[in-house]
């Protein structure tokens, strides 16, 4: 499993911001603990705050950077947005306040990166109904007017987690296609491995080790 | 400097501080500057030095007359290098590049580079077993860029420099992955090498490359420095982090993570560098669990990471970040744990330099009495810390106690089974003494029952008053029946004096010269004759005691004649004799002395020569009369006896020396 780090063609590097205690790390977690579970095969990275998917074919690693959500901390961390190819922007449905917070998060997020990142609006602990702040038409509408894809989601049960990243590495795996994403670009959040002579050989080598992985 | 100076006894305050006055301490080493006066007085010799020889850029459109603004247009240049940073397309003019004559002192010293043979070593250890033209080609290439890199570091602004070194990072990086020298390496092996290729150049270039004199870095790295000295005060309440300070454990993670960060410093490398950030804020993280437990989020992961880099203000903090930000491989900082973390030390190194009340959740008052220490709080770890001595030694002594009392219990117990043992083998012994004596019966207490004079006899003295009577019965069998006075010294010397004028009766005084009348000297000369007969008597007398013993009705005894409770009796039994005379009848060898001064007071009374000497005669019969006795036995059986007999004269009767033998005979008994 050790060539398990090279089995993939592309990095994607992703943040989660938004104020703190909106669920910004249980997502993290929910999407990136499932590397133990049943769906091995897209699983293989162990490493920090990643998770290996697959898009269109393409090995694609995810490198999830969570970030301080504290209002003191907003003018110290852009450095955490520096070549970020997706940003997933999370509020709690439960709490108006953070949903009101997200324009100035939204501004951080364009001024900091580059125009093709994308940008995913993530309404955390849909699993609260009971206790909802934020309607989810309202979410939606200003997802709409602000072009961001948007889902209501919950970490604690892991409704939609899965598909908010995936439909983000899509997202990017698209503006690569369509050449709008500058692979030698350092600031586009996007490492391209190039296919290397003996990669036949290893990628055979590989799916040999995976059919015998136990997990 | 010191040596140009007038010899004083005394050195001023004045003369230790930098020359330029800046209010520094200089130093010799530095020509009497201090650092920062150095380094500019080195500065300013450098611009003068290249330019004579060769033209520069930047010299020339500034002249040394102008030096201030080339130090601003440098430092505008250090502000715009992330900037330049990203900009990876830009290209190094390579016509520049070939203007420049390559300055031999830094071929030089390169080659006294301390680090050279290690990285060899190291580069022998992990690739020696790769191809030769492989292992060729890697060398050339890390010359190439060392060489490449050397011609510019004078020459060109650090962040040019930067871009350089990361051009050359993915100059390699394809290099590895199109050559065919390197086809045949797995990516591993592949991103492995790519990441000595980049060790390698910046352990060589580092002392060039690290914190140059040609950029702030040291000036930031004081003031972060001193920025972090004024924030002592800052404690984990006020950044909203959950570490509990007082608590031991999380202390302990707290200094090892402050021990990483420290180490940043002492390596060299941005890879390494970078692994000792990595260190540290997993530690954090591992504080962050021990505090709360469960997953760590950015959200508490951030003001812990500041509040320890506050705690450990690390040396030249900002220069480390700023060397990895340029020279470390850029793809390593946009990803990755090291990367991540990496971030964050940046991220909270300038939230410290931006610190404002309102991010401290303060008062602009508040914060300013704190920052100006009109107001000094004793947080928690700063009592830790002051405590910190106390509280190890407690601890210490705590754990030291704890062991003690391990000890303790375990000594207990082995104590106890020792107790147990001894007493196993107190009942053992018992048990086989009592079967020994079963199978041989052997007691000499019997013997002292069929005793006479038992009515007399004090239980302590038993053995003593049974010797007595044995003395008593070997007196009669001797029959002699002589009337003598109880107390010698009570008696004798009185008379003694009387007559011979003071002086005790002894045979020393008999011989000194007194007022001497014939008679004396006559007795005198009669005393002598009764000592010797008294020794003769005294032997036989001795040697006739212990057969009446082996008569006597003891069973034991005569069953035994060789142990030692039988030698021990016939020595106790001599010398007790005397002690017991004022009490009993005399008998042995005292009761001849007795007779024989009861015999010399007879003549000192008396003066009746005729008298004494038949008397005398008749003392010496009576032991020649009782000497065939003893003897007939089995000689042999009395080797014991007669060596302790020897020494039976020996034995004072005059101290009366009765404890130890009364000890010596309870012990027997």
């Amino acid at each position: 499993m050790s060539a398990g780090p090279y089995n993939y063609s592309y990095i994607f590097k992703y943040i989660i911001i938004g104020d703190m205690g909106v669920g910004k790390s249980c997502l993290l977690h929910q999407f990136t603990e499932k590397k133990f579970m049943a769906d091995c095969p897209h699983t293989i990275g162990v490493e920090f705050g990643t998770r290996i998917i697959e898009v269109s074919g393409q090995k694609i690693k995810l490198q999830i950077w969570d970030t301080a959500g504290q209002e003191r901390f907003r003018a110290v961390t852009r450095s955490y947005y520096r070549g970020a190819a997706g940003a997933l922007m999370v509020y709690d449905i439960t709490r108006r306040s953070t949903y009101n917070h997200l324009s100035s998060w939204l501004t951080d997020t364009r001024n900091l990166t580059n125009p093709s990142t994308v940008i995913f609006l993530i309404g955390n602990k849909c699993d609260l109904e009971g206790q909802r702040d934020v309607t989810y038409e309202e979410a939606s509408k200003f997802a709409e007017e602000n072009g961001l894809l948007f889902v209501e989601a919950s970490a604690k049960t892991g409704d939609n987690v899965e598909e908010a990243f995936l439909e983000t590495a899509k997202k990017i795996y698209q503006s690569i296609q369509d050449g709008r994403l500058d692979l030698n670009a350092a600031e586009s959040g996007v490492q391209h491995k190039p296919s290397q002579p003996g990669r036949t050989n290893l990628n055979g080598d590989q799916a040999g080790v995976k059919d015998n992985c136990a997990c | 400097m010191y040596a140009t100076k007038q010899p004083s006894l005394r050195i001023n305050q004045a003369d230790l501080k930098c020359k330029n006055g800046c209010g520094y301490y200089g130093t010799a080493n530095w020509n009497g500057y201090c650092s920062v006066c150095y380094r500019n007085a080195m500065e300013i010799e450098r611009q003068n030095r290249p330019r004579s020889s060769q033209a520069r850029p930047e010299s020339s459109k500034n002249p040394v007359s102008e030096f201030t603004k080339f130090e601003e247009k440098k430092k505008q240049q250090t502000d715009k290098k992330t900037k330049c940073l990203k900009n990876l397309t830009v290209f190094r003019k390579s016509s520049s590049a070939a203007d420049y004559v390559k300055p031999e002192k830094h071929i030089n010293r390169r080659q006294v580079n301390p680090d050279a043979d290690k990285l060899m070593t190291e580069f022998l250890c992990k690739y020696g077993h790769f191809e030769d033209n492989l292992r060729k080609d890697f060398l050339k290439c890390v010359h190439h860029f060392t060489n490449q890199l050397c011609r510019e570091i004078n020459v060109k602004p650090i962040d040019e420099l930067a871009e350089t070194a990361q051009k050359f990072y993915n100059l390699y990086n394809s290099r590895v992955n199109s050559n065919p020298l390197y086809q045949n390496l797995t990516p591993e092996v592949k991103a492995d090498l790519e990441d000595f290729f980049e060790k390698h150049v910046m352990i060589t270039l580092y002392s060039w490359l690290f914190c140059p004199s040609s950029t702030n870095d040291e000036e930031k790295d004081l003031s972060i420095q001193d920025r972090i000295r004024k924030l002592t005060w800052v404690n984990a309440q006020h950044l909203d982090c959950c570490i509990s300070e007082t608590s031991l454990e999380v202390r302990d993670l707290v200094f090892t993570a402050i021990t990483d960060l420290l180490g940043m410093d002492s390596v060299k490398a941005p890879q390494e560098k970078l692994q000792c950030v990595v260190k540290c804020c997993r530690s954090v993280v591992e504080v962050l669990q021990q505090c709360q437990g469960g997953p760590v989020s950015a959200d508490e992961f951030l003001p812990a990471l500041i509040f320890v880099v506050l705690k450990a203000n690390p040396a030249r903090l900002k220069s480390n970040i700023l060397y990895v930000t340029r020279f470390c491989k850029e793809a390593r900082l946009m990803q990755g744990e090291g990367g991540y973390y990496f971030t964050n030390l940046c991220c909270a190194v300038s939230f410290i330099e931006n610190l404002t009340a309102e991010s401290l959740n303060l008062g602009e008052q508040e914060f300013d009495d704190y920052m100006s220490g009109r107001v000094t709080t004793v947080s928690a770890w700063d009592s830790a810390l002051v405590a910190c001595e106390g509280m190890h030694q407690l601890c210490e002594h705590l754990t030291l106690l704890k062991a003690l009392k391990e000890q303790h219990v375990t000594i207990q117990e082995e104590k106890n089974k020792l107790m147990e043992d001894i007493k196993e083998l107190k009942n053992h012994i018992k048990s086989e003494v009592a079967s020994i004596f079963e199978r041989t019966p052997l007691t000499i207490k019997p013997r002292k029952t069929p005793l006479p004079c038992q009515a007399d006899s004090k239980p302590s003295t038993g053995s003593l008053m049974a010797n007595v009577a044995l003395a008593m019965q070997s007196a009669d069998k001797s029959k002699l029946n002589l009337n003598i006075t109880p107390c010698i010294t009570a008696t004798i010397p009185e008379k003694v004096l009387e007559s011979l004028n003071s002086s005790v009766f002894d045979e020393c005084n008999l011989e000194s010269p007194e007022d001497n009348t014939n008679i004396n000297a006559v007795l005198s000369k009669v005393n002598y004759e009764i000592d010797f007969s008294d020794l003769s008597t005294d032997t036989s007398t001795a040697e006739g005691l212990t057969p009446d013993k082996r008569i006597s009705p003891t069973p034991s005894f005569t069953a035994d004649p060789f142990s030692p409770i039988g030698a021990n009796c016939c020595v106790t039994q001599e010398p007790l004799i005397p002690l017991s005379v004022p009490l009993q009848m005399p008998s042995g060898k005292e009761s001849e002395r007795k007779q024989n001064v009861s015999v010399f007071e007879d003549v000192t009374d008396n003066q009746e020569e005729e008298t004494l000497l038949d008397k005398l005669d008749r003392v010496q019969d009576t032991p020649v009369t009782n000497l065939p006795l003893p003897l007939n036995p089995t000689k042999t059986e009395y080797t014991g006896f007669s060596k302790q007999g020897s020494k039976i004269p020996s034995i004072p009767c005059n101290t009366g020396d009765f404890h130890s033998l009364e000890t010596s005979n309870s012990k027997r008994d």
